[in-house]
């Protein structure tokens, strides 16, 4: 290990606690037994957490939530990872532009792209505002799976794969039996990654809201506009732990760095 | 070949998604900024002559720049920082710094209201300690957006610049000690310019970042200090105006495209020199 | 007609520059035989379209009277043994050989049975629940091996299976290659660029340049008789300088030197050659065979000595053992005996 400058560990220590801080703040007001948020708190309650269930619009934005990001990465996984295979094997005329035909949806602005599905798909096609939203999801999660499975499969050697068709495998199944199991950390990784980013997401889901559907992070920006109160705290809290679940996994699958 | 028709087919599904869902509808809110019977860039002239607008345009850019030149000046020092140290601490710092990334930004705004609001953290605790006599309004300017969103991206600037730095060859800063450079000049020397790239891919993602983002601005904003997101928002939703949330939304993606467009050219300059060309 | 036919096989990706050229190849029944040649030559090219992981533009390739041109390579019935290995990561050393069995559905005791046998005979009956990251280089080739031949296929394909090894290994592993093809009696293509490997093991060479053959003969033939400059410098032959028939076995440079050549060769022109081994440095003048020059370079190889001489030919190399070396000035007389010079 190499020497450390004084100034260099005193500068990242306040980045480090200028990241954690307000998020510890979050999680204190979470606890306290006043109606409105305060810091520091008075008393001790675990009141606002069964506020959260009570939230009917949390309840419901959760349940959308999940069905939206779980259905549209599920989707993108099964979309991408033969295209990002395609892309990888270099077989392919024209394979930086299409390269860039599936990363598109990362250079379109997020709030664009749900103004976009919202006026085509819902105003004008007259589709559910609930087929936008996977459809915007999906948009949004395919790049991940792209980028991931593809650098994944770079570090492929695909000679794997001729070897499994000498031995008398057809191509399909040789891309079950061989390809898929030696990719399936890449394809993990994108998976959670997408995931994440599709249950965070704001922008997209922005015009996607509308009688009975909405994603937790839409009703969660709502409710902070008319109620600012500890429950938001609490769902902020249950949220976080749900991160740090998350964060343990991948931790224990793939290691934090993967997805750095 | 055959083959090669079959892997076409593997990219066919995806392609059709993409046409169907992504560029037809924007092509359908692009269309009429440009369409007014005749083909006419009408819609963008009056856009750039109303100095409302150029007002969020200057605004967006200034609070990109901000945002950007903050995490630079935070984050590339935390990740030198970071890879300097043992892997225990290391990974322990990486979970710190991923953290915050994989919070909702819903959540990670509405700390800042705790903290900034007038009945927030920082006031009551200003107040206690008499600095000052009421409480101040911090919250909803621009002081608001550009904190708010320094900490949403500043994690995105520090991994990236931590994974080119990680793949710099430790033996480099050993040679570099070996020919009398001292510690500071063998990081301003060595370290820093190999990862210029980096800083710069990491700056491009929080500068594009901050230019499109809308939970930040809209939750910390305000009415008042509207960026080019937040705006597109009103146009549609609040005023109804579909055109012009066209001409801002057309705007961003050009905006959007040039930025990188112009960090790759740089960055590819950078690479070039800092790189095998076989690496 | 011979076991295995490459026939007038042209490959091209865009159908102007050829990485094949009207290739033609026949490989009799049980025989082991090298492709060599430098890279980009196509060697590697003509072993993945008989293994059927290329597809010519046109041609044909038959093996046993049947026409496989057609037919895909999971059909084909070849063993293939990839440079990388390309062992299955997530297998085990049993699976991975057990795999090609597995597709043919074979029941499970024969596939038990079968793989038990292959991996006896490779020495590798220890190490079946292994996986393949958990193995030496030299173990994982046999695996690979073992992968390829357990399936009893029809040909076996060796795509520079020695290259990733070290020298010694490299050496121990070409003997067991060919004491296991000759056990098996198994017709073999062998790819590779080193000279030394090939010639060993190989029961014919065939000498690739540029998308052809060529020279397609048996490794003694082709190290005493190149058929070609290129065949020639490929094998170690340097010293090239043109001649031309006086008469009968006797040849005269420009300069009026006269060679004395041991075979009959009918062209009047030709390009004459030596390897700097076979070439004597002597004191005297001798009338036949004998060029006079001037040491310019010395260059110590260990058992000899390398000299750049300096002549009317050109530069001459030549390796050339003695207690006492020549000094840079010092006039010799180079001496290339009539069975070691030949013509190209």
């Amino acid at each position: 290990m190499r020497k450390k400058n004084i100034w260099l560990t005193l500068m990242a220590s306040i980045v480090f606690i200028f990241l954690i801080i307000p998020l510890f703040i979050v999680v204190v007001t979470a606890f306290g037994e006043s109606p409105s948020i305060q810091f520091p708190i008075k008393g001790f309650s675990l009141q606002w957490f069964g506020e959260v269930f009570k939230t009917k619009s949390f309840m419901r934005g959760m349940k959308t939530s999940l069905f939206i990001s779980i259905w549209a990465t599920v989707a993108s996984i099964i979309i991408g990872v033969p295209a990002a295979y395609a892309l990888a094997r270099g077989t392919v005329k024209r394979r930086a532009l299409l390269k860039n035909v599936f990363l598109s949806p990362t250079f379109v602005p997020g709030i664009v792209i749900g103004f976009a599905l919202f006026q085509f798909l819902t105003i004008k096609l007259q589709m559910k505002i609930i087929t936008s939203l996977f459809l915007g999801h999906f948009l949004i999660s395919l790049p991940y799976i792209i980028r991931v499975v593809g650098s994944s499969l770079e570090h492929f050697d695909f000679s794997i794969e001729e070897a499994a068709w000498t031995l008398g495998c057809t191509k399909t199944k040789s891309f079950v039996k061989v390809v898929l199991p030696n990719i399936s950390s890449g394809i993990f990784a994108s998976f959670m990654l997408a995931f994440i980013n599709s249950f965070n997401n704001i922008p997209v889901s922005m015009f996607l809201s509308g009688p009975g559907v909405q994603t937790l992070p839409i009703a969660l920006m709502n409710h902070i506009e008319y109620n600012y109160d500890p429950t938001v705290s609490a769902m902020s809290v249950m949220l976080m732990l749900c991160t740090i679940l998350l964060m343990w996994v991948i931790e224990k699958t793939l290691g934090l760095a993967t997805i750095a | 070949m055959k083959l090669k028709r079959n892997t076409m087919l593997l990219l066919l599904p995806g392609t059709v998604l993409l046409i169907l869902f992504l560029f037809l509808p924007l092509l359908s809110i692009l269309f009429p900024t440009f369409f007014n019977e005749a083909f006419t860039i009408g819609k963008y002239v009056e856009f750039f002559k109303d100095s409302y607008n150029l007002g969020i345009l200057w605004r967006t850019f200034k609070i990109s720049m901000i945002v950007t030149i903050i995490c630079v000046i935070l984050g590339v020092p935390t990740a030198y920082f970071m890879s300097l140290t043992s892997k225990r601490t290391r990974s322990l710092l990486l979970a710190v710094t991923l953290f915050p990334l994989l919070t909702n930004s819903v959540i990670r705004s509405f700390a800042w209201i705790t903290i900034l609001g007038k009945n927030g953290v920082l006031n009551s605790f200003l107040l206690s300690l008499n600095i000052i006599k009421e409480p101040v309004g911090l919250l909803y300017s621009e002081f608001a957006i550009i904190i708010g969103t320094v900490y949403l991206f500043l994690p995105i600037l520090i991994t990236t610049v931590l994974g080119v730095l990680d793949n710099i060859d430790g033996d480099l800063i050993e040679a570099a000690q070996t020919l009398g450079a001292n510690y500071f000049k063998s990081f301003t020397k060595v370290i820093l310019p190999l990862c210029i790239p980096g800083i710069l891919v990491g700056s491009m993602l929080v500068f594009t970042g901050t230019l499109t983002a809308y939970t930040t601005p809209q939750m910390l904003g305000g009415n008042k200090n509207m960026m080019l997101a937040t705006m597109l928002y009103q146009e549609a939703s609040a005023l109804g105006n579909w055109t012009n949330a066209g001409v801002i939304a057309l705007i961003m993606i050009v905006v959007t495209l040039l930025v990188m467009q112009i960090f790759n050219i740089i960055a590819n300059q950078f690479d070039k020199r800092g790189e095998d060309e076989n690496a | 007609m011979g076991f295995v036919e490459l026939k007038n096989i042209d490959l091209s990706y865009d159908g102007s520059k050829y990485i094949l050229k009207d290739l033609n190849l026949t490989i009799e029944k049980g025989e082991l035989v090298s492709l060599l040649g430098p890279s980009g030559c196509g060697k590697t090219t003509t072993l993945r379209i008989i293994a059927g992981l290329i597809n010519p533009n046109s041609g044909s390739f038959i093996v046993d009277g049947e026409n496989l041109t057609n037919v895909p390579v999971h059909k084909r019935n070849f063993g293939m043994v990839f440079q990388s290995y390309a062992l299955f990561p997530h297998m085990t050393v049993f699976d991975n050989v057990a795999f090609g069995l597995k597709n043919r559905k074979m029941d499970k005791n024969t596939i038990k049975e079968k793989v038990g046998r292959i991996l006896e005979v490779t020495d590798l009956s220890q190490f079946a629940g292994r996986f393949p990251k958990q193995m030496s280089g030299g173990q994982r080739q046999r695996v690979a091996l073992a992968r390829a031949l357990v399936v009893e296929p029809k040909l076996l394909l060796l795509d520079e299976p020695l290259s990733n090894l070290d020298a010694k290994l490299r050496i121990s592993m070409r003997t067991e290659i060919k004491r296991i093809q000759q056990k098996l009696g198994i017709t073999t293509v062998f790819v590779t660029h080193d000279q030394e490997e090939c010639f060993s093991i190989s029961d014919k060479v065939a000498v690739m340049n540029n998308g052809d053959i060529e020279q397609y003969d048996t490794p003694e033939n082709i190290y005493k008789y190149p058929s070609t400059e290129f065949v020639a410098r490929f094998i170690g032959f340097d010293n090239f300088f043109n001649v031309e028939k006086a008469n009968y076995h006797n040849y005269k440079d420009i300069f009026g030197h006269q060679f004395v050549i041991d075979y009959e060769d009918s062209r009047t022109q030709a390009v004459a050659t030596i390897r700097p081994d076979d070439i004597q440095v002597v004191p005297e003048d001798s009338n036949m065979n004998s060029i006079k020059g001037i040491v310019d370079v010395r260059t110590f190889l260990g058992d000899s000595y390398q000299y750049e001489i300096k002549t009317e030919l050109g530069k001459i190399n030549v390796n050339h053992k003695s207690e006492k070396p020549y000094q840079q000035g010092d006039a010799v007389y180079l001496l290339m005996p009539s069975n070691k010079i030949i013509l190209v």
